[in-house]
């Protein structure tokens, strides 16, 4: 999957080595990338040699550049020059002064895994491996700015370094933009690469789609003015093990049996499957249903449980935009009525001190024109409603009692609850509705990018462009109805049992939701989703 | 000490069914006169006010006693708005102070047609569960409908949780909960906007690094309430430390009223002090196989040769025949182990002691109802041992400190202890078990030999003193700071509100600029902090460590779990201590072989196994500090030593250990490598710089001392110095040892290092590294940094000082050596008074005195006279020194030495 007009460099961890053949011949089908990079800083040649046989494009591992330690490769629109290890990164100087720059609109990115930050408690305090170097580098190409990727780091880091020239020494860090700096001073993007806390032992894979910033309203400080985009998966979402049910070891079993791709396992009989250890019919038949929900990219119910609102009236989609995971303003409420096709939104625009207002306005409305309304929302339980409740209970709180008997669902919960299977290899809505068909309007934002973007404008009064973080609240409303109608319309596993999941989630659960405490216990909890940042 | 003047409260005496007298009288086997103290505790009686004179008629009337006065004291505080700190002695009705607050409030709100909530934490489990029981009963007699709930790990999920959050009065927890749940803190939205009172009990065992996440944890809790517009009161309950106030704010941040004036009843009480008679050697040599790690490492410390200094019988032994010989007397009694498999052992012990001697104990069976209790039996088990003690079905329990807090179980006639706990506050709270009311009591300390037991029972007006220890939270350490901080931007953004509250600006700053640079948080303080890091950074918080993780101690694969070692999680510091692959260690009386450490795994571990083998591992240590310091110094009275407060990086590496016969104490195996790499701490400091005049006075004085082996090893040569640097490493090892007489510590959290040239192992003030990063500088091997010290000392241009450090051994610090500068004077003249009556009649001290097992040098060189004067000196106690100054000196080259 190609995600934008840029270049798609693909991160694998080393520990790809491991999966098989068929699987890293999914994970190129999936991203089909214009280069690879397995990531340093430690030398796994088996790993390279492994991504070798299955990706034709370009597979560098840079830990081993022995012979060239400064490498260019030119992926489509973009020039990448890797540097084998931190100590080498002043001989990158000319290579990157030659690499096509800023002129013929090809950007350049630099690829050192050994760039990374020590963070050190004790003196609070965070530095950045090679910075000297960095600032050297950049003095000698003569660059202002430099992009730099790094397995070092986790692909979620997205940081821009103002150095100073001299001296490498820290002048301010933004995320991803700085501010601004003086004439002293070089700005160095460092962008991870590398695998992202929480995914399994198989670790991460990502994939960075590189483009130059179309649209840079606020963003135009950033460094190279690149925009990337990033895409994570669980490194055991390919292959076989893509399937629900089918973990390293029954994978490992099936390619014994020669079943090495999902259509494969489809052409197998569910009589077969159940030979298998741990494997009941149940399972087999929900392991036909996955692949073929992959395979064809149509959705399928598990259980007869009704999607809430099916028989009635259906619920009002909603979404909304903060400035941050934990919000100090709610400041857009989106709400799309599929009834009569309409959208709605509430935003704070003049007064970013004050959360009162959209709250208010939103309650006067929700409960004046809709008071028998069911609402909707992809994973509101962990935040639309989790906050929109309490934001609720503190700046309207004589709407708090109605607000908590508006019946509320969350399809995202009702689908993970194990009520149906949907295409798509992650459980963001984005993935979800995209497999599903849904062609959004293109913003370019994400959660996070429209809370720092709302940040700014609380701090320095800079406006956003309303209309495009509107259009993104809007969209992942409408894409939320797009993935409802399909599920809604999927056929039921033939022969699958009536009983949901555990619980019946059809109906408002405030304040109990699922999300488990484990204290005491150190691994984050399994139910809490990675990567999905929905806000 | 009161020999018998208080005879009002003697009246009862008789009840008592054996005296401390008697016991010694009675005891089958000789002992020396010397070994044995009797001291003689006099009673008071009750001080009460009536309910109605601080209660309102609905709260007073149903109460069926007058309130102790402190009680009274406490709720009167309590209803001008103060924070109360109850600091009153065991079963003085602590819990009473803050449940009828509790019902106080609940009325008040009733009446205003609200809801009023509290939220209760205790230290365990067990505690939690028992004091549910005590609430709800209190509740019933007040005829109050108050819901009272326990919810922690134990609490089924789902429904029951969800019920507790939205219709609980009182929440009962601890604070690695409430760590975990203030991350889901809206669902608590009812019960935190109600929440007009936050009880603290057993307040004082919050200290060291628990304590400091304890201390961040209430910050953290105080944020979110104040989210939900509540501000609420504060109890506290404490055991008698010695600065409760101080303690308490620096648990709560806010102002608090000590009440400490205990109005409970209190019999008097016969002490003993029983110090076990030395060994044969036949005892000697069949070891005691079965005791808990430390006093085996004691009790095998120093070297091997023939003239190995004398040893007592352990406690361990010791105690449960004591114990044995009580309950054949008829006196109920609670004996206190310090492990659970000893509280085990000690039940089999007591019965052998009575076989043993069957011919003095001639009715076998009496007295023989007894049962060991501790954390590890089922809570049904605990419920009917606490249940069967109460009625006086059992004679005697064995217990750990699990039944030193406040569960209930009805006062016994006596305890006996098997060593010092450790501190003056545990000692109390555990004799506190004994004594019904005003009757007499009997209490029995069986001391180890080792430093601090000695140093008690030769000294017993320390236990008699009013001062207890002060108990140590220190906010200071930034590794746990800043961890705290991602906890608190993920339960609610972090802005402008919270400077000053949570944090000093620059602090929290910092900490937030280290976050952002690190991709951990977004945003700013005008607008809003979030954490963006991986999901819930609650569950990264390790309650007993202050950087990273603890480890885990788990049993090596394919082992049964019968041997579980059930030992807490480990500090990375102790794992590379005590814990490397090959190490064995004693724990609760079994040997167990460390097979596998594993650092990188999401949990570390490490994977022991059973195992029966005749020797025991002790690791070699080296020890350098770099780059200290100073941030506070001050002359200790005029008398030219110069003593400092900072911080600096200590290198600790555990190279190598040796196989040490457990038969003898001589090497089997030395110097095997540890392959650990040294670890670095950033941590603060105290150190002590000798004047030259005192210093080339004792050089002088003890020039013909000399240790050989030493000399050779380090092919020096004969060193002049040497004496007295056994004099600076003994007092060293004294001012360690000491240190938890004065403050509520483990020493095994303090480390030392005893040098003749200070100055090498301080920052300088112009080096040239000083723009580059500072981690450049840190060796990389602890061989660097001995070389860099070596090179600074070379380098230095004045004459540089002698004296020793003292650090905090954990990441960070835990404000230990903060507190050791505050109290040196006292601690010096405790070390002193100890090393100087230590009767082991050797140079080289003991392991009651100057021996320490942790010393990384092999207890080599120490000098107890040296020490001694050393200490006579900086107390200005020693002669004047102008003949002994030498002018002449032929200014011997000063070796750069320095002993751990």
């Amino acid at each position: 999957m190609s995600n934008g007009d840029g270049s798609n460099l693909l991160a694998l961890p080393p520990v790809v080595a491991e999966r098989s053949i068929p699987a890293l011949e999914d994970v190129r089908d999936y991203f089909d990338p214009d280069g690879v990079w397995v990531i340093g800083p430690n030398r796994e040649p088996k790993a390279a040699a492994r991504a070798r046989q299955v990706f034709d494009p370009p597979v560098v591992h840079p830990p081993l550049g022995d012979a060239e330690p400064v490498q260019r490769h030119d992926l489509g629109t973009l020039s990448v020059v890797t540097v084998q290890r931190g100590a080498v990164l002043e001989e990158a100087g000319e290579t990157l002064a030659t690499a096509r720059g800023c002129e013929d609109g090809t950007p350049t990115v630099l690829v050192c895994d050994d760039v990374t930050t020590i963070v050190r408690p004790t003196a609070l305090e965070t530095t950045l491996e090679c910075a000297s170097e960095l600032a050297a580098l950049a003095a000698d190409a003569d660059r202002k700015r430099l992009t730099v990727l790094t397995g070092g780091l986790p692909a979620t880091y997205d940081r821009t370094w103002s150095l100073e020239r001299e001296s490498g020494a820290c002048l301010g860090v933004g995320s991803p933009q700085p501010d601004p700096v003086g004439a002293d001073a070089v700005v160095i993007r460092v962008h991870g690469l590398g695998s992202v806390d929480g995914y399994g032992p198989a670790r991460s894979i990502s994939s960075l789609a590189i483009s130059r910033d179309c649209a840079a309203d606020d963003l135009s400080a950033t460094s190279d003015d690149l925009t990337i985009d990033v895409e994570t998966l669980d490194a055991d979402k390919f292959g076989l093990e893509a399937v629900t049910g089918v973990g390293p070891k029954t994978a490992e079993r099936l390619e014994k049996r020669g079943i090495t791709t999902r259509s494969e396992l489809l052409e197998t009989p569910v009589a077969q499957l159940c030979d298998l250890p741990n494997v009941g019919p149940t399972g087999a038949e929900r392991m036909h249903a996955h692949a073929e929900v992959l395979e064809t990219g149509e959705p399928r119910r598990l259980t007869d449980e009704a999607l809430p609102g099916e028989s009635h009236r259906p619920p009002l989609c909603l979404d909304i935009e903060t400035d941050g995971l934990s919000p100090t303003i709610v400041w857009q409420v989106g709400v799309y009525d599929p009834i009569d096709d309409s959208y709605r939104a509430f935003v704070e625009r003049t007064d970013p001190a004050d959360p009162g207002p959209v709250i208010e306005s939103f309650c006067d409305w929700l409960l004046g024109t809709h008071p028998d309304r069911a609402l909707c929302t992809w994973n509101g339980w962990r935040f639309d409603y989790r906050h929109l409740g309490a934001f609720v209970n503190r700046h309207a709180p004589h709407y708090a009692v109605e607000w908590e008997t508006i019946p509320k669902f969350d399809l995202y919960g009702w689908v993970t609850d194990g009520n149906a299977l949907l295409p798509g290899r992650t459980n963001k809505l984005e993935d979800v509705s995209s497999a599903l068909g849904y062609e959004g309007s293109e913003t370019g934002l994400d959660g996070a990018a429209t809370a720092a973007a709302y940040q700014r404008f609380m701090r320095t009064g800079a406006e956003l462009e309303w209309d495009r973080h509107e259009a993104y609240c809007e969209d992942d409303c409408r894409a939320l109805w797009h993935v409802y109608e399909r599920v809604r319309e999927a056929p039921r596993v033939s022969g699958s049992g009536s009983g949901s999941g555990s619980r019946s989630a059809s109906t408002s659960r405030a304040g109990s939701g699922d999300r488990d405490e484990t204290e005491g216990t150190r691994t984050s909890s399994e139910s809490e989703q990675v990567g999905l940042d929905s806000f | 000490m009161n020999q018998h003047t208080d005879t009002d409260a003697n009246a009862d005496a008789t009840n008592i069914p054996v005296t401390g007298e008697e016991l010694v009288d009675t005891y089958p086997s000789y002992r020396e006169e010397a070994d044995v103290s009797l001291v003689d505790l006099p009673g008071r009686p009750a001080e009460t006010v009536p309910g109605e004179t601080v209660l309102r008629p609905d709260l007073a009337g149903p109460l069926e006693h007058d309130l102790y006065s402190h009680q009274a004291e406490a709720l009167e505080a309590l209803a001008n708005d103060e924070n109360v700190c109850v600091a009153t002695s065991t079963a003085s009705g602590k819990t009473l102070v803050y449940g009828l607050q509790i019902a106080r409030n609940y009325l008040a709100a009733r009446r205003r047609g609200e809801e009023s909530t509290a939220y209760v934490c205790y230290p365990t489990k067990a505690l939690s569960r028992d004091q549910e029981r005590e609430l709800n009963d209190l509740f019933d007699d007040l005829g109050l409908e108050i819901d009272v709930a326990v919810y922690d790990g134990d609490t089924e999920r789902g429904e029951p949780r969800k019920r507790i959050r939205e219709e609980a009065d009182v929440v009962i927890s601890n604070f690695a909960g409430v760590n975990t749940y203030l991350h889901d803190h809206d669902r608590w939205a009812r019960f935190f906007a109600a929440c007009d009172l936050l009880v603290i009990d057993e307040s004082h065992t919050y200290t060291g690094v628990h304590g400091m996440h304890v201390a961040w944890i209430v910050r953290r809790l105080k944020r979110v309430l104040a989210y939900y517009g509540s501000d609420p009161q504060f109890v506290l309950t404490s055991a008698t430390i010695g600065n409760p106030g101080a303690h308490s704010s620096a648990l709560i941040d806010e102002p608090v009223t000590v009440v400490d004036e205990d109005g409970s009843p209190q019999g008097p009480r016969d002490l003993v002090l029983w110090n076990p008679p030395m060994r044969t050697g036949e005892e000697a040599n069949g070891v005691d196989a079965i005791s808990d790690d430390a006093t085996a490492a004691s009790a095998s410390t120093g070297r091997a040769s023939d003239d190995d200094p004398p040893e007592r019988l352990p406690a361990t032994i010791e105690a449960p025949q004591v114990f044995s010989h009580l309950t054949y007397h008829d006196a109920q009694t609670l004996l206190f182990t310090p492990s659970r498999k000893l509280a085990e052992l000690s039940i089999e012990r007591a019965g052998e002691h009575r076989r043993r001697r069957d011919r003095y104990y001639l009715t076998p069976d009496r007295g023989t109802a007894l049962e060991p209790y501790h954390a590890g039996h089922s809570r049904k088990k605990r419920h009917g041992t606490e249940h069967h003690l109460k009625n006086g079905l059992l004679d005697g329990v064995a217990s750990t400190n699990a039944l030193e807090l406040g569960i209930n179980v009805g006062a016994m006639d006596a305890t006996v202890q098997m060593g010092y706990p450790g501190q003056r506050q545990s000692f109390w709270q555990q004799i506190g078990r004994a004594g019904r009311g005003e009757r007499r009591a009997l209490s029995v300390l069986v001391a180890e030999h080792r430093t601090l037991d000695q140093y008690v029972v030769s000294h017993p007006e320390f236990l008699l003193e009013t001062d207890v220890e002060d108990a140590v939270v220190d906010v200071d350490n930034d590794a746990v700071f800043a961890q705290h901080v991602r906890c608190a931007a993920d339960e609610l953004a972090l802005d402008e509100r919270d400077v000053g509250e949570f944090a000093k600006r620059e602090r929290l700053e910092g900490a937030l600029e280290m976050w952002r640079r690190a991709g951990q948080v977004r945003g700013h303080l005008e607008t809003g902090v979030s954490y963006t890091g991986s999901p819930r950074p609650q569950s990264s918080i390790s309650l007993y460590a202050t950087a990273g993780q603890e480890y885990e101690v788990r049993l090596a694969e394919g082992v049964d779990e019968r041997y579980d070692p059930e030992m807490e999680p480990l500090a990375r510091e102790r794992v590379f201590r005590d814990f490397h692959e090959g190490a064995v260690r004693l724990h609760a009386g079994q040997q167990y072989e460390v097979c596998e450490v594993d650092h990188d795994a999401p949990q570390p571990y490490v994977a022991v196994r059973p195992t029966n083998v005749d020797y025991y591992t002790q690791t070699r240590s080296e020890v350098t500090i770099l780059d200290a310091e100073s941030e506070e110094s001050r002359e200790i009275d005029d008398t030219g030593f110069d003593l400092h407060y900072g911080t600096g990086t200590v290198l600790v590496y555990h190279g190598t250990y040796d196989k040490v016969a457990v038969h003898g104490g001589k090497p089997k195996d030395q110097a095997i490598p540890t392959d650990n790499p040294p670890l670095q701490m950033e941590t603060q400091l105290c150190w002590l710089e000798v004047p030259q005049d005192v210093e080339r006075h004792l050089v002088e004085e003890y020039r013909e001392y000399s240790v050989p082996e030493l000399e050779s090893e380090a092919d020096l040569g004969p060193i002049p110095h040497i004496g007295y640097m056994g004099g600076l490493h003994a007092a060293e090892h004294a001012m360690i040892g000491v240190a938890p007489l004065e403050l509520t510590l483990d020493k095994r959290d303090l480390g030392g290092l005893s040098t003749l040239t200070i100055d090498s192992h301080l920052a300088m003030d112009a080096p040239s590294a000083a723009e580059t990063p500072g981690d450049d500088r840190a060796p990389r091997s602890i061989e660097a940094a001995r070389a860099t010290v070596r090179q600074l000392s070379n380098a230095l241009e004045r004459e540089p000082a002698s004296g020793w450090f003292v650090y905090d051994g954990i990441e960070g610090g835990l404000g230990f050596s903060r507190a050791i500068y505050d109290e040196f004077e006292a601690l010096a003249r405790r070390a002193r008074e100890h090393v100087a009556d230590c009767d082991c009649g050797r140079i080289d001290g003991c392991p009651a005195c100057v021996m320490d097992e942790q010393c990384g040098n092999d207890n080599v060189p120490l000098h107890r006279d040296a020490a001694v004067d050393i200490f006579d000196r900086l107390l200005g106690e020693g002669d004047s020194l102008e003949a002994a100054d030498t002018a002449d000196s032929e200014r011997e080259r000063r070796p750069t030495l320095f002993y751990s």
